[in-house]
C-alpha cells in the first residue's frame, strides 16, 4: 500500500516536472512556420485513398470541416473574442487580418476539390516546398536569384506532374506554372496572402491551358497518383 | 509590406503555456510528411518497381521530393529547439 502510494506520488512529480519543463520551453517561431508549410506537403495523401463511395463521403467533408474550424478560430481571433497570443507563430501584419495558415488551407481545400490533380498537385507543391525555400535564399542571396531558383524549382515540380504529357504541353505548362507561382510569392499583399495566390494563380492559368489543349484535340496527362 | 510588418507577434508571460500545444504538435509535424513521403515510395514500389510499371514512377520523384524538403526543413527546426531547451 505504502510502496504504491510512493510510486503514484513519484509518478505525479515526474509528470508535474515534465510539464514545467514543456511550458518553459521556447519556439523558434521562424521555423516552426516554415515545417508548417511543408508539412503541408502530405495533404497529397488524398489521392492515394481510395475511390469508394463512402470514403468520397469522407474526402469530401472532413477537408471541409477543418477549414471551417480554422476559419471559425480566426474569425473569433480578428474579432478579438480569442487572443492572439494563444497562436504560436503569427506575424505582425497577421494580428489584424486571418493568418497565412487560413489561406493555404482555403488555398489547399479548393485545389483538392475543385481542380484535376494533374493541375492540384504542382500548385499545393510549390506552396509547400517553394515559398520557405525562397524564404530562407532571401537570407543568403540577392533577390534575383532567389526568383530563378525559385523559378526552377517551381518548374521542376510542374515537370514530375506533367512528364506524361506530350513534351511541347509539359514546357509551356511548367514555365506557365512556374511564372505564375514566383510571380504571386514576389507580389505581397496586405489582404490576400501569397500562401494563397501562389497555389491558385497557377492553378487557374493551367486550367485555361488545360481547356484549351482539350479544345485542339491533346489529352491532359494521366494523374501520377493512383488512388488505392 | 514593411519589414517590420514582418516580425512574429511576442507572446506575453501567461501565454507561454499555450506554446506547449504547439510542442504536442511538433511530432505531428515532423512525423507525418516523412510517413506520407514513404508510403508513397513503399506504393511505388509495390505496384509499380514489383509488376514492371512505369506509370508510378511520378510516386517515387514525389515520395523523395516530399521527404528531402521536409527533413531539409525538420533539421533545422529540431536544432533551434534543441538550442531553446538547452538555453534555460
Amino acid at each position: 500500500m505504502l510502496r504504491t502510494n510512493v510510486n503514484r506520488g513519484k509518478r505525479v512529480n515526474q509528470i508535474d516536472s515534465s510539464k514545467k519543463k514543456v511550458n518553459h520551453v521556447e519556439f523558434d517561431a521562424h521555423w516552426y512556420r516554415r515545417i508548417f508549410h511543408t508539412f503541408g506537403a502530405s495533404f497529397l495523401v488524398y489521392y492515394l485513398l481510395p475511390d469508394l463511395e463512402r470514403i468520397n463521403f469522407f474526402k469530401f467533408w472532413i477537408p471541409i470541416l477543418l477549414v471551417s474550424f480554422a476559419l471559425f478560430l480566426e474569425c473569433s481571433r480578428v474579432k478579438g473574442k480569442i487572443d492572439s497570443g494563444h497562436f504560436f507563430g503569427l506575424r505582425m501584419y497577421e494580428k489584424k487580418r486571418f493568418g497565412s495558415y487560413l489561406y493555404f488551407g482555403v488555398g489547399v481545400l479548393i485545389l483538392l476539390l475543385f481542380f484535376p490533380q494533374q493541375i492540384a498537385v504542382p500548385c499545393i507543391l510549390c506552396a509547400c516546398i517553394v515559398d520557405p525555400i525562397m524564404g530562407e535564399l532571401r537570407n543568403i542571396v540577392g533577390k534575383k536569384q532567389v526568383y530563378i531558383i525559385g523559378f526552377l524549382i517551381c518548374m521542376f515540380l510542374f515537370l514530375i506532374t506533367w512528364h506524361k504529357a506530350n513534351i511541347w504541353i509539359m514546357f509551356l505548362v511548367s514555365i506557365v506554372g512556374a511564372a505564375a507561382a514566383v510571380l504571386s510569392e514576389v507580389n505581397k499583399l496586405w489582404w490576400l496572402d501569397d500562401d494563397f495566390t501562389i497555389q491558385i494563380v497557377p492553378a487557374v492559368l493551367l486550367l485555361i491551358i488545360w481547356i484549351i489543349i482539350s479544345y485542339f484535340g491533346f489529352a491532359p496527362p494521366e494523374p501520377i497518383i493512383y488512388s488505392w | 509590406m514593411k519589414n517590420k510588418e514582418m516580425y512574429y507577434l511576442k507572446l506575453k508571460r501567461s501565454d507561454k503555456s499555450t506554446v506547449r500545444t504547439e510542442i504536442l504538435f511538433a511530432p505531428l509535424l515532423i512525423i507525418f510528411p516523412i510517413f506520407v513521403g514513404i508510403l508513397f515510395i513503399y506504393d511505388w514500389f509495390y505496384r509499380g518497381f514489383l509488376t514492371c510499371s512505369p506509370a508510378f514512377d511520378g510516386e517515387l520523384i514525389l515520395g523523395i521530393v516530399i521527404l528531402v524538403a521536409n527533413i531539409l526543413f525538420d533539421i533545422p527546426f529540431i536544432e533551434s529547439l534543441s538550442r531553446n531547451i538547452k538555453g534555460k
